[in-house]
């Protein structure tokens, strides 16, 4: 029964439409969000609305594109005003953004109301596009959706180099004659336009989140440019599909919520588990890099027959130290068993090499040296370890 | 160093102890086992390269970074007993200069370690923050916006409001990075003046050719610590090569300079 | 509400002073969040407290009360440990950290509000617009008196607020201005900041009635940021956004029963239209004083070059006046002041223009002899600078000039340097 209602054609070509929108604005946004320009794209997600609200006034009609093209319209203005404010008042950059944002969205609803309270026919579903709904949206309007957002998922193809480069070191493209200002022109105009048509998906006050979340997700399982795109635009699309699924479903929930929760449950997982970024790596990596650091230090102590003064964490450690048979209990305190003398001896060569390679190659030193205190000869590339070796001897 | 040093002794010079100091950056060592002992009154200088973590040492003994191991105390005493008598003067950078405050605003947060919380300023501040201005010579600026002022005078201002904390002990981030030369020489005026008030003066210094003629003792550092001690034992070829090993020319003109007892160009 | 002004009526003058009393409140707490580059928190915090209202009300708490302020402030602390352990803990950028903090939980509030309509006094459209024209139908009784449960709200959370910053207020400005040294010197900088958080999240309930969760950004940080370019001075930066919101309040109200909208945006329009008003004519570096000292500099240019080109024209060194209406107009000013007389139909310089005129060609040839002779440029580049740097140049400057290179040697290009004038005009010192 639910597939039945669900497989309509309209639906399936909505569904087909946003999914498309998804993808496109998750590849936008990974752009946007590499050149830290993912919040002028919520200042003209507000702006939208205004402009649809004059559209509307203009054509006394609903019909979707013209109403998009008000709402792109207003979205540049809201854009302009924020370029304007940044360049000729001393109002910070956050501050600038929350104005603007908050200024335009007040013109819009202001608006909005205005027309509703007038009772003009049809104004009703206006607010539709305060938090999206594709309830209403025709197999034509998706049509034109889906044509928009391939049209925006190819120019990001065509330019990720520049758009990587600008993003990467705007000062070196200046210099090295690219123009950065038309870079960032096409750029912006892509964010307003993915906005735009990401409306009838998410609304005003959530689309941003299309644009944000998937790339942050993303992120977190990439270190490159264009796989992150990738893997934006298929975690955008996904999460816009599974948006106008389950609005669907459920009577009187809009899409945009759908569809941010979705982006967001991603990003969770994303930040939290991802193999290299993940926060969970992080942390098992953090507790190694402590543990070997406190082994170091305690080993030393032992092996110049200091005491070990330290705290809870010590004690554990020292435990363990016990256990695996690198020390034993002695008359006073701690002592080494042989095996714990050898490890000891092992790590301050280690060490000595260490401050060796930190007077003759000290960004090497700084690059690859980690509180685990690794052997030089298994972290640093063996023709600069040897290179490196020669120096410190070359060096009185 | 032993425990009976300072511990609130008054008599005795300040002194700031690091032991076995380490400060990691997610899982990367940029201070390690660092001990130092630096016993006032003096004006003491840590120098060594860009990035060998002599900020990070300061902001380590202010607990604005936490330790992954090591002590670091003030006459004896942790810093959260004797934080009133730390002075902190931070890098010029950090600070918004655009912020809604005038210079005697800057000079009075000196001040508000005594005042205590829900206290204003009063008119003993107040003159006494109008005396600190004297003295690095910005009296007549007291009521301007601190954007309105230049490089040098905005580190005088920072230096006012150390001053005005009436510390034991200061610590000064880079003071002279971005500073007039006119500026520099009064800020190491007011210092001296700091110094012979039995004050003990710790300033993170990026350049070395100042180095060897202001500062009564010097700690080099690069991740580790290579050498500490008076400058002119401190700044030997030998201890410089193994700080400064990348970079040749500065080090020629150095011992050069430390060897004649002048400075470099 | 059918005709005359809408204050006469009590209810409407409820429905303003519970718009003012919040605004003022929002107005001090978004003096201290712009100062400090928070403001996109504040965006976020004014979005994300719903799920936490919408909760705190699942679990039987009232519009307004203990509960759902609890509510608010837990969740404006989620937002900003959200946005920290993205930004600090995964890397990401601090407003694409902000970004997915706010719309997430914004997300979650509207699809709560959805899946509980029926057992939450909320719908999107309060969520989103707030409902002020209806603030004075919901009373308590306060006393004997029925006051608006929503100015009531307001007016606790005001007195909470400027009680709380005027208490902390040298710590706020310490913490603001210069956060490591405040930390160093032992201020609690990470306490003053959760409190700011939650003043947030507080005054944000309370502006959820009047504007919804959107404007509210607006109450916060528009009237700061508008004060800002007025005044330098954190106090009178704060004490100015509260007026300046309350202002915007009462006007806002006003014009929105005037032209039957919503209240909550012609509030922010408002405070929009005012800022754009500041921006123009804030003192020292708004808009039209820029664009006026430029133009007074222009216009002063404009008639010395005039007087200069005469002056030339007469040692048979320069030929042709200069044309265009600027110079056309110089000349007519200058004939105003008495510089410049028409005779035999030409123009010619009195006494008092020569002088004037001598003045600014002295300066022109002095700092090309001085150039000439300080710095290694070719001949034909000294004139262009010095025609720009004759403008600025002060008698003190002239003697040391003059000093330097001695009267007597000429410009590089061989002409005379004219004396210096015994006469001095004011601007010209």
């Amino acid at each position: 029964m639910i597939l039945a209602t669900l497989l309509t054609y309209n639906t399936i070509v909505v569904a087909a439409a946003v999914g498309a929108v998804g993808l496109a604005a998750g590849m936008v946004g990974a752009l946007a969000v590499l050149r830290r320009r993912a919040l002028a794209g919520d200042a003209a997600a507000h702006g939208t609305l205004a402009g649809v609200a004059l559209a509307f006034l203009a054509t006394g009609r609903r019909e979707l594109p013209w109403l998009l093209l008000g709402g792109l319209a207003t979205a540049l203005v809201t854009l302009a005003a924020l370029v304007f404010i940044r360049r000729w008042t001393r109002t910070r950059d956050d501050a600038a953004t929350a104005l603007v944002l908050g200024v335009s969205f007040g013109v819009g609803v202001a608006l909005v109301t205005g027309i509703t309270a007038r009772g003009l026919p049809d104004s009703a579903g206006l607010e539709q596009f305060l938090l999206g709904h594709t309830a209403a949206v025709t197999a034509t309007d998706a049509a034109l959706l889906a044509a928009c957002a391939v049209g925006a998922a190819a120019l990001v193809v065509l330019g990720l180099k520049e758009a990587t480069l600008v993003a990467f070191d705007d000062a070196f493209a200046a210099a090295a004659g690219w123009p950065v200002a038309v870079i960032d022109l096409a750029l912006v105009g892509l964010v307003a336009v993915m906005v735009v048509v990401g409306l009838p998906a998410a609304g005003a006050v959530l689309v941003t989140a299309l644009l944000v979340i998937p790339p942050v997700a993303a992120r977190q399982w990439t270190e490159r440019v264009p796989s992150l795109v990738t893997l934006s635009a298929v975690i955008g699309a996904g999460a816009a599909l599974a948006g106008v699924v389950v609005s669907g479903l459920v009577p009187r929930l809009a899409t945009g919520p759908v569809v941010v929760l979705a982006c967001a449950a991603v990003c969770a997982v994303s930040v939290l588990a991802a193999p290299e970024r993940g926060w969970l790596a992080r942390r098992r990596r953090a507790r190694w890099a402590d543990a070997a650091w406190r082994e170091s230090r305690i080993l030393a102590a032992l092996a110049a027959e200091r005491p070990v003064a330290g705290d809870a964490a010590d004690n554990a450690l020292l435990r363990r130290l016990i256990a695996t048979g690198l020390a034993e209990p002695a008359t006073a305190g701690f002592r080494l068993t042989v095996a714990g003398r050898e490890r000891a001896v092992e790590q301050a060569r280690r060490r000595a090499a260490w401050e060796a390679i930190l007077v003759v190659a000290p960004d090497d030193a700084r690059a690859f040296l980690t509180m685990e205190v690794p052997d030089p000869a298994t972290v640093i590339d063996p023709a600069r370890h040897a290179e490196i070796t020669r120096l410190s001897r070359t060096t009185p | 160093m032993t425990d009976s040093a300072g511990s609130g002794d008054a008599a005795a010079g300040p002194v700031v102890e690091f032991h076995d100091v380490t400060v990691a950056y997610s899982g990367r060592p940029v201070l390690w086992n660092v001990d130092l002992v630096i016993t006032g009154p003096a004006v003491f200088g840590i120098v060594g390269p860009n990035g060998a973590g002599k900020s990070t040492l300061l902001k380590a003994a202010l607990g604005l970074v936490p330790l992954a191991g090591g002590s670091i105390r003030f006459d004896g005493a942790p810093l959260a007993a004797v934080r009133h008598l730390v002075g902190y003067v931070p890098q010029r950078e950090t600070v918004d200069w655009g912020f809604p405050v005038s210079v005697m605003d800057v000079v009075l947060m000196g001040t508000y370690g005594r005042v205590g919380w829900f206290r204003r300023p009063g008119h003993r501040e107040r003159e006494w923050s109008a005396e600190c201005l004297r003295r690095v010579g910005l009296a007549d600026l007291a009521g301007r916006q601190i954007g309105r002022l230049s490089g040098g005078q905005q580190q005088r201002v920072f230096l006012a409001r150390a001053l005005a904390q009436r510390a034991r002990i200061y610590l000064l981030d880079e003071p002279m990075a971005g500073v007039d030369a006119g500026s520099q020489e009064m800020i190491f005026g007011v210092l001296d003046g700091l110094r012979a008030e039995g004050r003990l003066i710790i300033v993170v210094h990026h350049d070395l050719r100042s180095a060897a003629s202001w500062f009564d003792g010097v700690a080099l550092i690069d991740m580790r610590l290579v050498a500490a001690g008076p400058t002119a034992s401190v700044l030997t070829p030998k201890n410089l090569r193994r700080t400064y090993a990348g970079q040749p020319t500065v080090l020629e003109e150095l011992s050069r300079a430390v060897a004649t007892g002048g400075r470099t160009p | 509400m059918t005709s005359g002004w809408p204050v006469i009526d009590p209810l409407h003058a409820w429905n303003i002073a519970t718009a003012m009393v919040v605004a003022a409140g929002c107005g001090l707490v978004g003096s201290l969040l712009v100062v400090r580059r928070m403001s996109l928190l504040g965006d976020a915090i004014s979005h994300a407290v719903l799920p936490g209202i919408v909760l705190a009300v699942i679990a039987g708490g009232r519009p307004g009360g203990g509960l759902v302020m609890l509510g608010a402030v837990a969740a404006a602390v989620l937002t900003a440990w959200l946005t920290a352990g993205l930004t600090a803990g995964a890397g990401v950028a601090e407003d694409a950290g902000t970004g997915v903090a706010f719309t997430t939980l914004f997300a979650l509030g509207v699809v709560l509000v959805s899946a509980f309509a029926s057992r939450v006094d909320l719908d999107a459209s309060c969520v989103l617009y707030g409902e002020l024209e209806l603030a004075a139908f919901d009373t308590v009784s306060v006393a004997g008196w029925e006051v608006p449960r929503g100015f009531m709200i307001g007016g606790l959370v005001l007195v909470g607020v400027v009680v709380a910053m005027a208490v902390t207020w040298k710590e706020q400005v310490f913490a603001a201005f210069d956060p490591a040294a405040a930390r160093a010197a032992g201020v609690p900088v990470a306490m003053l900041s959760l409190g700011l958080l939650a003043a947030t999240a507080v005054t944000t309930v309370a502006g959820f009635g009047v504007a919804g969760a959107v404007l509210v950004v607006a109450l916060l940080v528009v009237p700061a940021a508008t004060a800002e370019l007025l005044v330098d001075r954190l106090h009178r930066l704060a004490i100015l956004a509260a007026v300046i919101g309350m202002l915007a309040a009462a006007i806002g109200y006003l014009a929105a029963w005037r032209l039957n909208t919503s209240a909550a945006g012609m509030i922010a329009v408002v405070l929009g239209g005012g800022y754009v008003l500041a921006v123009l004519v804030a003192p020292g570096d708004g808009l039209l004083a820029r664009v006026c000292s430029a133009s007074a500099l222009r216009w002063r240019v404009a008639r010395e070059d005039r007087l200069a080109s005469m002056w030339r024209e007469a040692e048979g060194t320069a030929g042709g006046g200069s044309a265009g209406p600027l110079a056309w107009l110089a000349t007519r000013a200058l004939t105003i002041e008495g510089a410049v007389e028409r005779s035999a139909g030409r123009w010619r310089l009195t006494a008092a223009g020569r002088s004037r005129a001598e003045t600014i060609v002295r300066s022109h040839r002095l700092w090309e002899a001085w150039l000439g002779r300080n710095v290694e440029l070719p001949l034909d580049h000294l004139h262009p600078p010095a025609e720009w740097v004759e403008h600025h140049i002060g008698r003190g400057v002239r003697e040391r000039l003059a000093a330097e290179v001695g009267e007597q040697a000429g410009d590089p290009h061989g002409r005379a340097i004219p004396p210096e004038s015994a006469r001095h005009r004011a601007g010209d010192g």
